[in-house]
């Protein structure tokens, strides 16, 4: 058990007047300070290719086929077990393509840990950030919600590369 | 026994084992494609090369899968010059070998992928394309086989030379456009081919039915027996994300099955992934089979024992002998359906027999019944209880309906059944979903394991008869 000791009031404390116009006086004067507060949705977050926002999956150029081919290292990458994903076999040139592939967006702690964990350059973070919806089921985002064409997010892959090839030169040398 | 110093350790060896059994033996990973216990060496691949000093003469690097033991000889499996060769090797192996892990069904279990991880270089440094062949060449109905990413250990090609004693494969071609091939491209036949997508230790044979079924690290295995003869080969169950088996692979056995099972077996899974389980119990009322408390449905039964005496006890093959102790005091008389030979035995695994704990349960006083007769023993009888998994499968669903109502019938399956004569059903757990021990037709004990947990209120078969023969112990006084 922790004792705690209340601090000796001063007269003008005590007197409760005082403090209240010292209280009011700084509520005032934060009026003509610059504001800290942010009118959303109206005036938005900046968001650049370093914002980390919900993973999206990549189509391919023909913006039909997904780049994922299901091999499942995002799905064991991730460390909030929000992806969940099912292969199937394919006609096309690579043999593999999702069946399924389902990230919980509620479980999603926007980690990043899926886009590094990726050999096929097939799930980025986007820079949607919004998530709100009446069910927690509709927030289980399935491909038709998560795909995205490659010029959607191409600043972040651009930024991630970059990244990858300042912490290869660093890395090297060190 | 033959003493050989493994690095720097004395230990024992056997002689008629090759130098890499040895090396295994006290736990040496010397890494191995083209050698498998099962086969017969061949040393192709090369990448098990060891030192190894002998006598006189200076150590020399040799492949440890061709090397008999010899007495005295000292072998270092981590000299710089066995490492620096089994690198050059693998660097080879991989000049052709296509990087398309993430989409190889192997990736995860793969020694090529494992030893590349632990050993092999980052880049590769060969400029020149890689061999283009034949991407997905249906090998018959069971074995797809990956041209581009086969390192020609000729695993495959043995195992049907030595084991099924029935060559089918070959390697065709020559130099870098050999290819593993079947005679005149005929598909595969017989009924052990899904071995060699096991023993290939590359991605080049998978199965038909497995491709792109699963990532192999999200399987979880638990190693159990298989059930479909009564051989009863060690098997492991590999269920994904706990709910669905999605394989069935051998587990070397030296005294059962050595390293193989058959097709047979093996794709025996789709069983346990039947949907419309039955969870709990039901009772029949005034307007069918209704959902009762599994403790309630155990009073009825001790009701009807009460009434009607001991009941005609026919329980499944698929009975496990612990089963078989409980379920043994109940009957008046205990049966097990015993359904004909049918047609697959062959002289390396598969009996014939299709009850896997024939021995166990004859041990046990219960006799063998064709299904045929035991619809005639159940038509006259007043009360019988039929038990333990696929019992309602063996005598057929329609004709247990034709079963006149003056009979109690009392069913302990997996599934329900829809008869009028069914009056109580209690759910119990698949041969994925228990323990238990069926013994083989040598009398070799053969323990399931649990791979996956039984639906939400199915008790293990063990407990549910333990209670019932608590409750029926004053009616069956003897």
């Amino acid at each position: 058990m922790v004792i705690v000791k209340r601090k000796e009031l001063s007269l003008a404390e005590r007197l409760y007047l005082p403090e209240v116009f010292r209280a009011l006086s700084i509520t005032f004067r934060a009026i003509f300070k610059k504001k800290v507060t942010r009118q959303y949705p109206e005036e938005r977050l900046v968001t650049t290719a370093v914002t980390r926002g919900q993973p999206r999956l990549v189509l391919l150029d023909d913006n039909q086929h997904l780049a994922c081919v299901s091999c499942g290292l995002c799905e064991i990458a991730c460390p909030a077990y929000a992806i969940t994903i099912d292969g199937a076999e394919t006609e096309r040139c690579i043999e593999r393509e999702p069946k399924r592939f389902e990230i919980d967006m509620l479980r999603c702690i926007l980690c990043g840990f899926c886009e590094e964990a990726c050999p096929k350059d097939a799930i980025f973070m986007s820079d949607e950030l919004e998530l709100a919806d009446f069910s927690r089921a509709a927030l289980i985002y399935d491909i038709e919600k998560l795909k995205r064409p490659r010029a959607a997010l191409q600043p972040r892959i651009d930024y991630f590369y970059g990244a990858n090839d300042r912490w290869r030169k660093r890395s090297s040398t060190s | 026994m033959t003493k050989i110093i493994l690095n720097g350790r004395e230990v024992e060896a056997d002689p008629k084992q090759p130098l890499i059994a040895a090396c295994h033996e006290h736990a040496s990973a010397v890494p191995m494609y083209c050698y498998h216990p099962g086969l017969s060496p061949v040393g192709s691949c090369r990448i098990c090369q060891v030192e190894v000093k002998q006598g006189e003469t200076p150590a020399r690097v040799v492949v440890a899968c061709r090397t008999p033991v010899v007495e005295g000889m000292v072998v270092n499996t981590e000299a710089p010059k066995a490492h620096e060769a089994r690198r050059q090797c693998l660097e080879f192996l991989l000049k052709n070998h296509p990087l398309d892990c993430p989409i190889c069904d192997k990736a995860g279990e793969c020694d090529l992928q494992d030893y590349s991880f632990a050993e092999g270089q980052g880049e590769g440094r060969s400029v020149e394309p890689r061999r283009k062949l034949e991407k997905r060449k249906s090998l018959g109905d069971v074995i797809v086989l990956d041209q581009e990413r086969c390192i020609l250990c000729s695993r495959c090609v043995r195992f049907f030379e030595e084991v099924t004693k029935k060559p089918q494969l070959t390697v065709a071609g020559l130099g870098s456009r050999s290819v593993i091939s079947t005679f005149a491209d005929r598909p595969l036949e017989g009924n052990y081919q899904g071995n060699v997508a096991d023993i290939c230790p590359v991605g080049a044979l998978t199965l038909q039915s497995f491709r792109f079924q699963a990532r192999v690290w999200n399987l979880t295995k638990a190693p159990s027996t298989c059930g479909e003869c009564s051989r009863g080969c060690s098997i492991t169950v590999e269920v994904l994300r706990r709910q669905e088996v999605k394989r069935l692979r051998p587990r070397p056995n030296p005294a059962v099955n050595q390293f193989w099972m058959c097709d047979h077996g093996r794709f025996s899974f789709e069983r346990f992934n039947a949907p419309g389980r039955l969870a709990g119990a039901l009772l029949r009322g005034r307007t069918g089979l209704e959902a009762i408390d599994p403790a309630d449905a155990l009073d009825e039964i001790a009701d009807l024992v009460r009434m009607h005496g001991a009941p005609l006890v026919v329980a499944s093959p698929w009975l496990t002998q612990e089963e078989g102790e409980r379920l043994r005091v109940l009957g008046g008389a205990n049966h097990f359906l015993s359904p004909a030979p049918n047609t697959l035995k062959d002289d390396l695994l598969h009996t014939g027999d299709p009850c896997p704990n024939r021995r166990g349960l004859g041990a046990l006083g219960f006799a063998p019944l064709a299904p045929a007769e035991a619809l005639e023993r159940l038509r006259a009888a007043p009360l019988a209880l039929l038990v333990g998994e696929r019992a309602v499968e063996l005598l057929g669903a329609a004709a247990l309906a034709t079963l006149p109502s003056t009979l109690r019938l009392v069913v302990l399956d997996t599934h329900p059944l829809d008869a009028p004569a069914a009056c109580i059903e209690i759910g119990v757990p698949d041969a994925s979903e228990r323990t238990g021990t069926w013994l083989n037709l040598d009398g070799h004990a053969g323990t399931l394991g649990i791979a996956r947990s039984a639906p939400a209120g199915v008790a293990p078969l063990t407990r549910t008869l333990d209670e019932l023969v608590r409750r029926t112990r004053g009616a069956l006084a003897r």
